[in-house]
């Protein structure tokens, strides 16, 4: 039955879709309201899938989990851990230009990658976490994804009407009035050093709860699951390509982007073996040249942000 | 209008509007004149534009109506580092000399565009401004105030320009570096460059140049002399603060 | 452990690192100093300096060190190419968004080294080397060689920086950049000047760290935070500082697998970045903060 096939398939992307809109939200309180440029997507992603699976994995010899916690315990979880690690980072770097974050965030993905390849009494390095619990994972295989699609679209839900809750808010105007203005930012009283670190936690929040939706989606995460370039990077320019700024952006961004970036997986599926490989990094750098592209051509992307509460996207004067 | 000397200005400003960027007008038509051996003053209250008026005839600032004259040639809208070949000289009021580089150097920077003589240019600003012979291989930013000053004025000598515009030469002096100024201004004009500068302390200024203008919310208010704007009391309480 | 081994085994792969970190600090530094920017492609533009050596070695079969002239040309002009292609029209709107330009530049970069070499190993030659002896020192002509081109690199831009007009130039436009303009330096000149060097150093370093160890496409990649660290360590904006940095993180990395395990080596860069930003974001040499 083709239908069938496509059914799923669409309910497979969506999924991903989901998943990735609530990471590029979570981006989106970072860098549209905020202005902070976050590198590491990939690491909080990653803590987030680790924490849930430690929490609520079965047991293993010689490692620590296996607590077998309701799956819920462990997103919260996920959200929890992602936003501690986040915390100092943010605290030590948030008083800088951006560039300083974007150079930390790195640092800590590349830790955090680390400490998933090497630290078998954690994460079972190569091996990875597996046999994770899948909500409604016991159900016929097209109800379960449907199922599991309705989690993550009520997470992003949510999701969504959080941030723009903050984006909307008197303060999340003042942010962004300011968020153009780096040097104005550092000078600025305690209270919006508060704000900016809370608005960054938060994000990186979020980016855990993906990380976590995604490893009880396939009920396992290795650290080759997430690569750490196209994690990040995807997630970066689906937002830029969405609108940066605006939230409805940022998922319309995130579906484009996933689309595009599975046609081209379909196409090069067709190519021999050999070009395989090759086609991978092909793909990679088709993202990567897109982006310039993006920020060429319509920097402020498919969907600007507000145009009533945007202040010139000018830059620096002359 | 009375030129204390005879030939055409040096510069002429007339009718100029202008802003920042895509922002609102600051100037709404602004004239002003610079013989070739004066000290020409802009005086007025606080956002009243004169900074900006400086700007504008350097080419820092978008001009969008009217006509600015150098030397008899049309140089609105020209990039600064054109304006500098043609004889122009800018002192910004911050951040006006290389802190990190020597005070050497920093004259140097000023040459730049130079293919020779800066030797014999660099002599001459010494001559100028004796007090930086032996500082001449400190970083500027360790100068004091009055002589850090002299180092941006050094700098944009360099050029031989005949026209030098300074943006409130003595913003943040004490009394005695302002005096300093002056003089030095005084020699510089005898060296034979015309100067325009922007002035907060009206009564100072005033009291040693030649002519200067009033200007009030980017506009002219009131043009004269040094002294017949300083004795003149209405101008004073309006524009002056009495 | 006895000194001798303590020289050989740690201090000497150390300073041969950290003369590699130094010169891709370098880069960094003058880029965050004269262009006002952090960056991000900068270690995988050190990875396709060091590559294309590789296909001139196998292409040509000339000696790597003869190829690395050219292949510092090369990416000169690559480097110059990216700042026109990808940079200059953003630097004017914001800097921030260069910076993520930056990190899609690095993605590109990396995406043509694994398409057209692979993503497996290289090396430049095959075989052992044996080091030579230096008073119970041992020390391989490959590191002895990297040590004088290092040197020989850095005390050229230091001359070429405080001598020359144009080297001048660049420290003004790092100083204070408006006022360079108004001084009628070129500016466009100036930054096209800058990448050159920018270039030449990072294929230096590439080069100098695929034929001391190996050559891999993430190879430069991993440089970043290291390189990026030993900017801020040494004082953003001052070359001397970049060397001093990038020395003090070589040996340190070298020297904490002594303590800590040795996967965790590029950890140690991000502890000293954090630590530096928080309690001297200057620097040692009281460079600038951005």
């Amino acid at each position: 039955m083709e239908w069938i096939g496509l059914a799923n398939y669409a309910v497979f992307m969506a999924i991903f879709i989901g998943i990735y809109a609530i990471l590029a939200l979570g981006l989106n309180i970072q860098w549209g309201l905020t202005g902070l440029f976050n590198a590491g997507i990939a690491g909080f992603f990653a803590v987030g899938a680790y924490t849930s699976a430690i929490l609520t994995g079965p047991a293993m010899e010689g490692r620590l989990g296996g607590f077998e916690l309701p799956v819920a315990v462990g997103w919260i979880g996920a959200m929890l851990v992602a936003g501690l690690i986040a915390w100092p980072i943010g605290k030590i770097t948030l008083r800088f230009r951006s560039d300083y974050l974007a150079i930390a965030t790195i640092g800590v993905a590349e830790i955090i990658r680390l400490v998933a390849k090497s630290e078998d009494w954690l994460t079972n390095s190569a091996r990875g976490l597996n046999n994770l619990p899948r909500p409604f994972g016991d159900l016929d295989y097209f109800y379960s994804q449907l199922a599991y699609l309705g989690l993550v679209l009520l997470c992003l839900v949510v999701a969504y009407l959080l941030v723009e809750h903050q984006f909307r808010s008197p303060w999340g105007r003042m942010m962004r009035a300011i968020r153009d203005n780096e040097t104005a930012a550092a000078s600025l009283g305690k209270n919006i050093a508060f704000r900016r670190l809370e608005a960054f936690v938060f994000g990186a929040c979020l980016m855990g709860l993906g990380g976590a939706l995604l490893a009880h989606f396939n009920r396992s995460i290795t650290p080759e699951g997430i690569d750490p370039m196209i994690a990040t990077f995807l997630i970066w320019i689906m937002l830029i390509l969405g609108g940066s700024g605006n939230n409805r952006g940022a998922i319309l961004g995130t579906a484009v982007v996933w689309i595009i970036w599975s046609m081209t997986e379909i196409v090069t599926d067709q190519l021999p073996t050999e070009m395989a490989i090759q086609a991978k990094y092909i793909r990679m750098f088709l993202i990567g040249l897109m982006l310039q592209l993006v920020l060429r051509f319509r920097p402020e992307g498919l969907l600007p942000e507000d145009p009533t509460q945007r202040k010139a996207k000018a830059g620096k004067a002359p | 209008m009375s030129h204390t000397q005879t030939g055409s200005p040096i510069l002429s400003v007339a009718g100029v509007t202008g802003g920042y960027g895509s922002g609102a007008d600051i100037l709404h038509g602004i004239d002003l004149t610079v013989g070739r051996h004066e000290i020409v003053g802009i005086v007025g209250p606080n956002g009243a534009g004169k900074s900006t008026a400086l700007k504008a005839i350097f080419g820092l600032v978008q001009v969008r109506g009217g006509a600015i004259r150098f030397d008899d040639r049309d140089i609105a809208g020209w990039a600064p580092n054109r304006i500098v070949r043609c004889g122009i000289g800018y002192v910004p009021q911050v951040d006006n000399v290389f802190r990190e580089m020597t005070v050497e150097e920093n004259l140097e920077m000023g040459a730049f565009l130079r293919r020779s003589g800066v030797e014999a240019a660099l002599q001459r600003i010494y001559t100028l401004f004796p007090d930086l012979v032996e500082k001449r291989r400190k970083p500027a930013g360790s100068l004091s105030g009055g002589q850090r000053q002299m180092v941006a004025f050094g700098r944009a000598l360099m050029l031989d320009p005949q026209l030098l515009l300074l943006d409130e030469p003595t913003a943040g002096l004490s009394p005695r570096y302002c005096e300093q100024i002056f003089q030095i201004v005084r020699d510089v004009r005898a060296a034979g460059v015309a100067v325009l500068l922007v002035e907060q302390h009206a009564k100072q200024a005033l009291s040693f140049c030649d002519r200067a203008y009033v200007l009030a919310s980017g506009r002219n208010r009131a043009e004269g002399t040094g002294q017949g704007l300083l004795a003149d009391r209405e101008i004073a309480q309006m524009f002056l603060g009495g | 452990m006895d000194l001798l081994s303590f020289i050989n085994f740690y201090l000497v792969p150390g300073i041969v690192l950290g003369a590699i970190y130094s010169l891709g600090a370098i880069g960094i530094t003058l880029v965050f100093g004269v262009l006002r920017f952090a960056h991000l492609a900068h270690g995988d533009l050190a990875t396709m300096g060091a590559f294309l050596v590789l296909a001139l070695v196998s292409l040509l079969g000339m000696n790597p060190w003869v190829a690395l002239p050219v292949s510092m040309a090369a990416t000169a002009g690559l480097a110059v190419a990216l700042h026109w292609l990808f940079y200059e029209h953003l630097r004017r709107r914001s800097a921030i968004l260069t910076v993520i330009a930056s990190l899609g530049v690095a993605l590109m970069l990396r995406a043509v080294v694994q398409v057209v070499w692979g993503v497996d190993s290289q090396t430049y030659v095959g075989g052992i080397t044996r080091p030579e002896s230096y008073f119970g020192i041992r020390v391989k002509d490959r590191e002895f060689w990297t040590l004088a081109a290092t040197a020989a690199l850095v005390v050229g831009l230091q001359l070429f920086l405080t001598f020359t007009r144009w080297g001048k130039a660049m420290r003004a436009m790092s100083d204070n950049p408006d006022l360079a303009r108004l001084s009628g330096i070129d500016t466009r000149l100036t930054t096209a000047l800058t990448w050159t060097i920018i270039g030449i150093l990072s294929a230096a370093a590439g080069f100098f760290l695929g034929i001391n160890t190996e050559l891999k496409s993430l190879m430069g990649w991993y440089m970043l935070l290291p390189m990026f660290a030993a900017a801020i360590l040494g004082g953003v904006g001052r070359v001397e500082g970049a060397v001093l940095g990038g020395m003090v993180i070589g040996i340190a990395e070298e020297c904490s697998v002594l303590f800590l395990p040795s996967e965790y080596k590029s950890a140690l860069a991000f502890a000293i970045l954090l630590i530096m930003l928080a309690v001297r974001p200057t620097g040692l040499l009281r460079g600038k903060v951005l």
